[in-house]
């Protein structure tokens, strides 16, 4: 159970605060509602590449991280499709320092040449490095613009290509700040062994004077739904072949996404997961296999992936894959087999809450996606998935025409 | 308010760790056990010395791990996986180079049927044929994909040289390994190192009854012989080039062979190696990241292992500018050598590790992989009072003495791939 208290800004900002006495140690955890979705589509990378220059230094504070080191903190932030989230972990005793840095650069960045000239090579390498110098690393970078077609969910959050972020100007980074960087955007998050009138005192003092500014209204038209089966293969230099196969589904939201989660379960996690049983070991055509539930919350993908065994022909792997997604689909599961995958999500759950970190990171997360009453709501929710709804969902899913392949051959 | 003045802080204070409960068998069977544990998850992690150091030949002694679950004709490893998952359970099988074994998790109350799973197939296990092909498969695609990246071509090609081609932990595996591996190898290497007394290592709030449970499983062992190991190791040093073609960036690895956790020397060179790379405000992260933006990171650390211990520099740069980031390095390496550490710089390491410290310890399962790390280095139980004494007692002059002894640019062995 995670219990939390909430207050609001004038400004706008929303503070949520989570007591835990257990620990020494403090977070200061900000999210701010801008990902790689509110980008423009010739400048795209741009929210990623951003959440670098928020370590260069605000108004104030030349440099972000030394004076947290000071104080025994260390902080790290990460950018996706959907929000942007930076954290600050420190002694309980010296929080005010993190108050202090996150307000400044809400308030306002430094904006230098310097930093954005650096990060630019820094970000490139980084896209080099995860996606352009590693084996199959590049598989979403084909994969989103075969998904979608016209939601910005059609690129990845590094961005299109590294033209995009060498092309990145000062202008287009102030512009970006004063658009999506203000209280109104943002949630803060405080966890640790704390009590609810310091945060409030601390919230208002370091946070209370930011303007306002404009509110950024999102919007995105829908992407269309899906009416015809996608396909693309690539070469690559990789070891062996491998097939992605990627179904669109529910927003994040939606109760249908607790079914999702389950029946990726089912497929594809662990070794006694019917892709793992079935395509790798009695037919044998794998090396790998795996099923899960990603995207972005506006519109969520169902994914099965694998890698072939050496000499197994794509089409006779491809085959095997759609036999799996027919038999899920018209075929009553067994109770045995549902119950197993709730018990491990109860498991898992259990053991990710354990983090302060982790906890403070969802309340964020459950906030932004406008759901955070139902924080503690999700293992009822798994409980209520119900055999019929499997099959519901699955039939409903695993379509042709809902599907996007993407084929890897290797180039031996 | 003035926003350009930073609040007040203090430096962290000592850590409160809390030393698991140690139960010792008939047998000489240990269990180390922490109880308190404010939520209902359990973790058992059983190690045995069965590390791949004790193979003769390579391979055996992972395979034999990956494969300790795999059952036998009359219980299959899918009907293992089944019931461990059934019962909502979580293992996984670990090897280092000195020890292996396997960790369960699940909850207080499942852990039985989960722990009654894992001894049953553990008791029968005989590695079967086709358990054993499949997992050849699977781990030659992996070995695959790892062996087309450059950090993985530059990283065996350091750990072959560093410890030279005589020793044990010197060993890499390559493709014909895989093949010239044999399902008896694995049957011989588990009745010669599984059939003794593990180490377990117990964090959970759970029932006398689990703990009973637990007990005379580990009491159906034979006492555990006394390790008698040991291995020369012969270190490179100087440059090897890896070529791999068309590689967009180069991996680096920089090192050399160091000493223990017991040394005098082991606190006060965790301080130097902080200021280098040891953090994300390090000297090499501030030269080669943030003001050359020649890598997305770069670090440095110390590993020790049972029988040696290594200082190494890693990092993945643009493949235009593995020369220059080179020379970079080397740089920061000298000035450490050459300049006194300013006092502001070394405040902030002292306060970030010991804040770091706390990171750490924080909450049961943290504390008892602190526990190992004293264990297993058999270290003294004061090694982290201690070792936060040494911090705050450490100079700027004890830094540069130890860089100039430690940070000989002839005794580093140099490995770029790219």
């Amino acid at each position: 159970m995670i219990t939390f208290d909430e207050f609001h800004l004038e400004n706008g900002l929303k503070v949520i605060f989570h007591k835990d006495v257990t620990t020494p140690m403090a977070i200061v955890n900000i999210i701010y509602n801008v990902g790689a979705r509110d980008e423009s589509e010739d400048r795209t990378g741009f929210a990623h590449l951003f959440e670098h220059l928020m370590f260069g230094g605000s108004k104030n504070i030349e440099n972000f991280d030394a004076p947290l080191q000071l104080a025994g903190g260390e902080c790290n932030a990460f950018t996706n499709n959907d929000i942007t989230n930076y954290y600050d972990v420190l002694p309980a005793q010296n929080i005010e320092t993190a108050f202090w840095l996150e307000s400044d650069r809400m308030l306002e960045l430094a904006f230098t040449p310097k930093s954005l000239e650096v990060q630019r090579n820094v970000v490139i390498e980084e896209f080099k490095q995860r996606y352009l110098n590693q084996p199959y690393g590049d598989v979403w970078l084909e994969l989103r613009p075969l998904i979608y077609k016209t939601h910005p969910y059609k690129w990845a959050t590094i961005g299109k290509n590294i033209e995009h972020i060498a092309e990145a100007s000062l202008d287009d980074v102030k512009a970006f700040f004063f658009k999506h960087y203000s209280p109104q955007s943002a949630t803060l998050v405080v966890g640790g062994n704390l009590e609810f009138e310091e945060v409030k005192k601390l919230s208002k003092k370091w946070f209370g004077d930011i303007p306002a500014r404009d509110k950024y209204v999102r919007s995105i038209e829908k992407e269309p739904t899906q009416i015809e089966a996608r396909e693309k293969t690539i070469e690559r230099d990789v070891p062996s072949d491998a097939i992605y196969i990627a179904f669109r589904m529910c927003d994040r939201m939606s109760n249908e996404f607790y079914v999702a989660d389950l029946v990726s379960d089912i497929l594809g996690r662990g070794d006694s997961s019917r892709f793992y049983i079935s395509l790798i070991n009695d037919q044998k055509l794998f090396t790998q296999a795996s099923a899960y539930v990603s995207g972005g919350w506006e519109d969520g993908l169902f994914i099965v992936s694998g890698h072939l065994m050496d000499g197994v022909e794509m089409n006779v792997a491809e085959q095997a894959i759609w036999k799996e997604l027919e038999i899920i689909s018209g075929e009553m599961i067994d109770a045995r087999e549902l119950v197993k995958v709730k018990n491990k999500f109860k498991t898992s759950k259990v053991f990710s809450e354990q983090p302060l970190l982790n906890r403070v990171m969802n309340i964020a997360l459950f906030e932004q996606m406008g759901k955070l009453a139902e924080i503690n709501h999700e293992i009822d929710k798994y409980d209520a998935v119900s055999q019929e709804a499997i099959i519901v969902f699955s039939k409903k899913t695993f379509l042709k025409t809902n599907a996007s392949t993407l084929k890897i051959l290797s180039k031996k | 308010m003035n926003r350009k003045l930073a609040p007040a802080y203090e430096q962290a204070q000592n850590l409160q760790l809390i030393s698991p409960e140690k139960i010792e068998l008939s047998n000489g069977t240990i269990i180390f056990w922490m109880r308190d544990v404010k939520d209902v998850s359990v973790k058992l992690d059983v190690e045995w010395n069965a590390g791949s150091k004790f193979q003769s030949k390579k391979l055996v002694a992972s395979f034999a791990n990956k494969l300790l679950l795999s059952g036998s004709e009359n219980h299959t490893a899918k009907q293992i996986a089944e019931e461990v998952d059934f019962f909502g359970g979580y293992t996984q099988l670990e090897i280092d180079k000195d020890h292996a074994g396997c960790v369960i998790y699940g909850l207080t109350d499942n852990f039985k049927g989960i722990f009654n799973c894992f001894t049953k197939a553990f008791k029968n296990c005989e590695f079967p044929a086709s358990e054993f092909a499949k997992q050849r498969d699977i781990s030659l695609n992996k070995f695959k994909v790892e062996s087309q990246k450059v950090k993985d071509l530059c990283r065996k090609t350091f750990t072959q040289n560093l410890y030279g081609p005589e020793s044990s932990y010197g060993q890499v595996a390559e493709e014909s390994d895989f093949h010239a591996l044999q399902r008896e190898d694995l049957q011989v290497y588990f009745k010669e190192f599984y059939a003794f007394a593990p180490i377990l290592f117990l964090t959970g709030n759970v029932s006398d009854d689990m703990i009973d449970l637990i007990k005379s499983w580990a009491l159906s062992f034979a006492p555990a012989p006394k390790v008698a190991f040991s291995q020369a190791f012969n270190q490179t040093k100087g440059r090897i080039v890896k070529e791999k073609k068309d590689a967009l960036q180069a991996a680096i690895r920089i090192g050399r062979m160091m000493f223990d956790k017991n040394h005098k020397d082991y606190y006060h060179f965790q301080v130097l190696n902080t200021i280098l790379g040891g953090y994300f405000g390090s000297r090499l992260m501030t030269n080669i990241r943030e003001d050359k933006g020649y890598t997305y990171g770069i670090g440095s650390g110390m590993a020790v292992l049972q029988d040696a211990g290594y200082f190494f520099i890693s990092t993945e740069v643009g493949a235009d500018v593995k020369e220059k980031a080179l020379e970079e390095i080397f740089i920061e390496l000298d000035k450490l050598k050459n300049e006194l550490v300013a006092d502001d710089e070394l405040t902030k390491v002292k306060n970030y590790m010991l804040g770091e410290f706390l990171r750490q310890a924080d909450g049961p399962i943290a504390m008892m992989e602190t526990f190992k790390n004293i264990y297993f280095n058999d270290l003294k139980d004061t090694y982290y009072s201690d070792f936060i004494q040494a911090i705050h007692a450490c100079t700027s002059l004890d830094l540069k003495d130890l860089a100039e002894r430690y940070f000989v640019k002839e005794e580093m062995l140099v490995v770029i791939a790219g």
